[in-house]
């Protein structure tokens, strides 16, 4: 059934793009993509959720070959583990809804269905990287979800904002994917292979005859760790590759709830997730502290913008970093439980602030249409993001609750569950499980290292509550700041509104579900990743993981002690599950109660009661606010020194080009022309032209002198003949 | 009469055909003097007959008598291109009709 089914899965959507490729182009206004595009989500939604039950118990994998090059084969194929059926269910799930939503927010755009045909190719590839079973088969799909992206990045190519912003994205996610090829190249050169199961990668690992585990081995699947992660870091958009995500907003808001939110940039956290079992110490390590900053420093960020669409690319930055945190520190499961959770509460929130704009869109098209045009052509400045457009700027928002009670109540679910609000939401959960497993792994290796990620991890879930809430207070609260506005908003049609009741009821813990279950997900062991000397390593290898199917309440604690147990099991080291996690667990919840409840106060502090004044904080820490405001001054840097440098570097060999290429061609010219061929061009003239001449003038000679003999007159030439008829006659007779 | 006799005159008679037709002046002349030649030959062609083969073997005439009638034709053939020329130069004097001199 398994082959079957995860067919159906993938050739649903690719069929549904062949199809506009097919008829669409040829009859340009090919009407009823959209339904052909949602219909094949929907299959593939039912699809995945048949897997689950197929693939659960034990993973599933099929292999063909596909190519054989030398004394190498690559192969094709896919690996079904729960968290592959897991992952599934994630995008066909986002993706229909956001195929729902999209009906009604893109409804009457000139390009309507070349945008269902492209979220159908973007599903595709997706899907087909989440089920492969190898690394090429990975980077296949990873470079076709990066095209998608830059395809719906730019869908409005006609704004030079979106332009440049799909081209940024496009370039600095390449740089990300050099790293990610460089290390590819580097496991395939020690591991003869790219598959990572079976007799793949992972395998091998623990094979003395492709690897061995001394300190120079260590060392380069270390390096061949980070460069994967490389690619994760520009997929992901984790620092420094981050600036490109903010600007992806440029594209429309339901793509940037599907793929800037929900799946493909969590795509990055899904790789470092499959990689898991070649992370070293120091590998997990870079990735942690990649994740943490990345996690702290866009949170940072988000305080202070206002357009509402940024808040959430910098909130989605944050939250990435959070999972690459978890699966740096070894928390495999929450790191995937936080994409789960963050995937559905984040698209939520893209599809409510889609509903925001979308809601004065309308009004505002007609009342602003040539300031509109004009600041769109000024495009580096809305690159920068000094620009921002009438109908995102939370500043002319205020009192939309009464005006868009179901976006609003959709989109306070989302933020409760970002923010950490204990137990009844999502988010809650999985981010106490990050926070707790990090702690856990801080206390049981006695790291300094993990106990400084623990604090940015913890400042972060504070200062998410802070801006999530901030967002809450001027889009909804207070009074209509821009009354014009105000008055023409309205609430979304049904098509907007269902997917969001939906993903708020997955907001709240049901996801949950998928998680909970022992037999469900187990991390892989991680052969080559050792405690470090100082660690403390309890003396009995609890095997741990006992508690896993537990009451909702205590899931986080289950977590933890799920994924030591994964430790444990391989074998290569014992540490204590049970013994030095619970408190751990209870002491990150109550931390992280206390820190989201910090940060909500703060911002009902600041932005509704407005007892204490934005603007003063901001005069007060004037410098602080600046470095936040200018977004840590990377967009600026990545403009001065290396677009500056670029440029230079371009005019040095535009110089060299024109001198000296230019100068040695030209000198071959000169010798060709002026030397060779003079010299050939003599020849010619002299000698050849000589012989010519004078086989002519001989010619001519003779025959002047023998064209005497041409009398003309007939008696001649009869006394010639007959006098040569007697002469025959003599000789003749003579012999 | 023997051969001899026969062939004396036909020689003769070649002579002063080739004589007439490499000194005069006259294309008629010239004409003249080429039927002087074929009449020897038609002449030796008879006497050859008559002399070396047996009499009821009288192929030899025959051919004179063809060469007669060819003689005829080349007449008139020669008549018309002279008269030809003499349109064309307004002369029939083969020595003044030398365009094809070198």
């Amino acid at each position: 059934m398994v082959v079957p089914l995860i067919s159906i899965i993938l050739l649903c959507p690719l069929a549904a793009f062949a199809i506009f490729g097919l008829l669409g182009l040829a009859n340009r206004r090919f009407p009823r993509q959209d339904y052909l595009s949602t219909a094949a989500m929907l299959i593939a939604l039912a699809c995945s959720f048949l897997l689950l039950r197929e693939v659960v118990p034990s993973p599933e994998a099929h292999t063909v070959d596909w190519l054989s090059l030398g004394g190498v084969t690559f192969s094709m194929g896919f690996y079904l583990d729960s968290v592959t059926v897991i992952m599934l269910i994630v995008v066909t799930l986002v993706s229909s809804l956001v195929h729902i939503f999209s009906m009604g927010y893109m409804h009457g755009d000139p390009r309507y269905p070349r945008f269902f045909a492209y979220l159908s190719l973007f599903s595709f590839s997706m899907l087909f990287l989440v089920v492969s079973d190898n690394l090429l088969g990975i980077y296949i799909g990873w470079e076709l979800v990066g095209l998608c992206s830059y395809l719906l990045i730019g869908f409005w190519f006609e704004k030079d904002s979106a332009a440049n912003a799909c081209k940024k994205a496009f370039l600095t996610t390449r740089v990300g994917d050099v790293g990610m090829f460089i290390g590819m190249m580097m496991l395939f050169k020690q591991f003869k292979t790219l598959s990572l199961y079976g007799d793949g990668i992972f395998t091998r690992i623990t094979n003395p005859e492709y690897f061995t585990a001394d300190a120079t081995g260590i060392v380069w699947l270390s390096i061949a760790g980070v460069l994967i992660f490389c690619g994760a870091i520009g997929k992901s958009a984790q620092m420094p590759l981050h600036t490109w995500l903010p600007d992806a907003m440029e594209g429309p808001t339901p793509v940037s709830a599907l793929i800037h939110a929900a799946t493909m940039v969590a795509a990055g956290v899904y790789l470092t997730a499959r990689m898991f079992p070649i992370l070293t110490e120091t590998s997990s390590l870079v990735i942690a502290y990649v994740g943490g900053i990345t996690a702290l420093v866009a949170a940072t960020i988000a305080i202070v913008r206002f357009d509402i669409k940024r808040v959430l690319a910098y909130s989605t930055i944050s939250q990435l970093g959070y999972m690459m945190l978890a699966i740096g520190a070894g928390s495999y499961v929450a790191g995937l439980f936080h994409l789960t959770t963050h995937a559905f509460f984040k698209a939520l929130l893209f599809l409510g602030s889609g509903s925001v704009i979308h809601a004065f869109h309308a009004m505002h098209a007609h009342a602003h249409d040539d300031e509109h045009d004009h600041e769109h052509a000024d495009s580096e400045e809305h690159i920068l993001g000094s620009e921002i457009p009438p109908d995102q700027d939370m500043r002319n928002m205020g009192g939309l609750r009464h005006k868009m009670p179901i976006t609003f109540v959709t989109m306070l679910i989302a933020t409760l569950s970002i923010s950490g609000v204990p137990f009844i939401f999502s988010g809650f959960w999985s981010k106490d499980a990050i926070l707790g497993g990090v702690l856990g792994r801080a206390m049981e290796w006695n790291s300094a290292h993990h106990y400084i990620l623990f604090g940015m991890a913890l400042c972060a879930a504070g200062i998410t509550a802070f801006y999530m809430f901030r967002l809450i207070f001027m889009t909804f609260f207070g009074e209509p700041r821009n009354q014009e506005m105000h008055d023409m908003a309205h609430e979304s049609p049904k098509s907007m509104t269902v997917p969001l009741l939906i993903l708020a009821f997955l907001s709240l813990p049901v996801v949950n579900i998928l998680w909970f279950n022992e037999a469900y997900v187990k991390p892989p062991p991680q052969p080559h990743l050792h405690a470090p000397q100082h660690a403390y390593i309890a003396p009995d290898g609890n095997t741990g993981g006992k508690g896993y199917a537990v009451s909702l309440f205590g899931v986080s604690e289950a977590v933890a002690a799920e994924e030591e147990g994964g430790h444990s099991t391989d074998g290569t080291h014992a540490d204590d599950g049970h013994h030095g996690h619970g408190p751990a667990h209870t002491i990150a919840m109550v931390l992280s109660i206390i820190v989201a409840g910090l940060g909500i106060f703060l911002s009902w502090l600041f932005y509704h009661r407005r007892t204490l004044s934005a603007e003063s904080v901001a005069t007060t820490c004037r410098p602080l606010y600046n470095l936040f405001w200018h977004k840590y001054y990377f967009d600026e840097f990545y403009d001065g020194v290396l677009v500056t440098l670029t440029v230079w570097k371009a005019r040095l060999f535009a110089q060299f080009d024109g001198s000296v290429v230019d100068g040695i061609v030209n000198g071959v010219g000169f010798v060709t022309r002026d030397l060779l061929a003079a010299f050939t061009g003599a020849f010619d003239n002299r000698v050849v032209d000589g012989i010519v001449n004078r086989v002519a003038q001989v010619t001519w000679a003779v025959g002047g002198r023998i064209r005497r003999i041409q009398t003309g007159a007939i008696q001649t030439y009869l006394f010639v003949v007959l006098a040569g008829i007697v002469l025959l006659i003599l000789i003749f007779r003579a012999l | 009469m023997t051969l001899q006799h026969y062939l004396v005159i036909s020689a003769i008679l070649f002579t002063l055909g080739i004589f007439a037709v490499l000194t005069r002046r006259n294309a008629i002349s010239i004409l003249m003097g080429i039927e002087l030649i074929l009449n020897s030959c038609n002449l030796n062609f008879a006497a050859f007959s008559r002399f070396m083969t047996p009499s009821e073997d009288i192929s030899g005439q025959i051919i004179a008598i063809f060469g007669i009638v060819l003689a005829a034709a080349e007449a008139a053939v020669f008549l018309a291109i002279i008269l030809a020329i003499y349109r064309e130069f307004g002369s029939i004097r083969p020595d003044e009709v030398d365009t094809l001199k070198g």
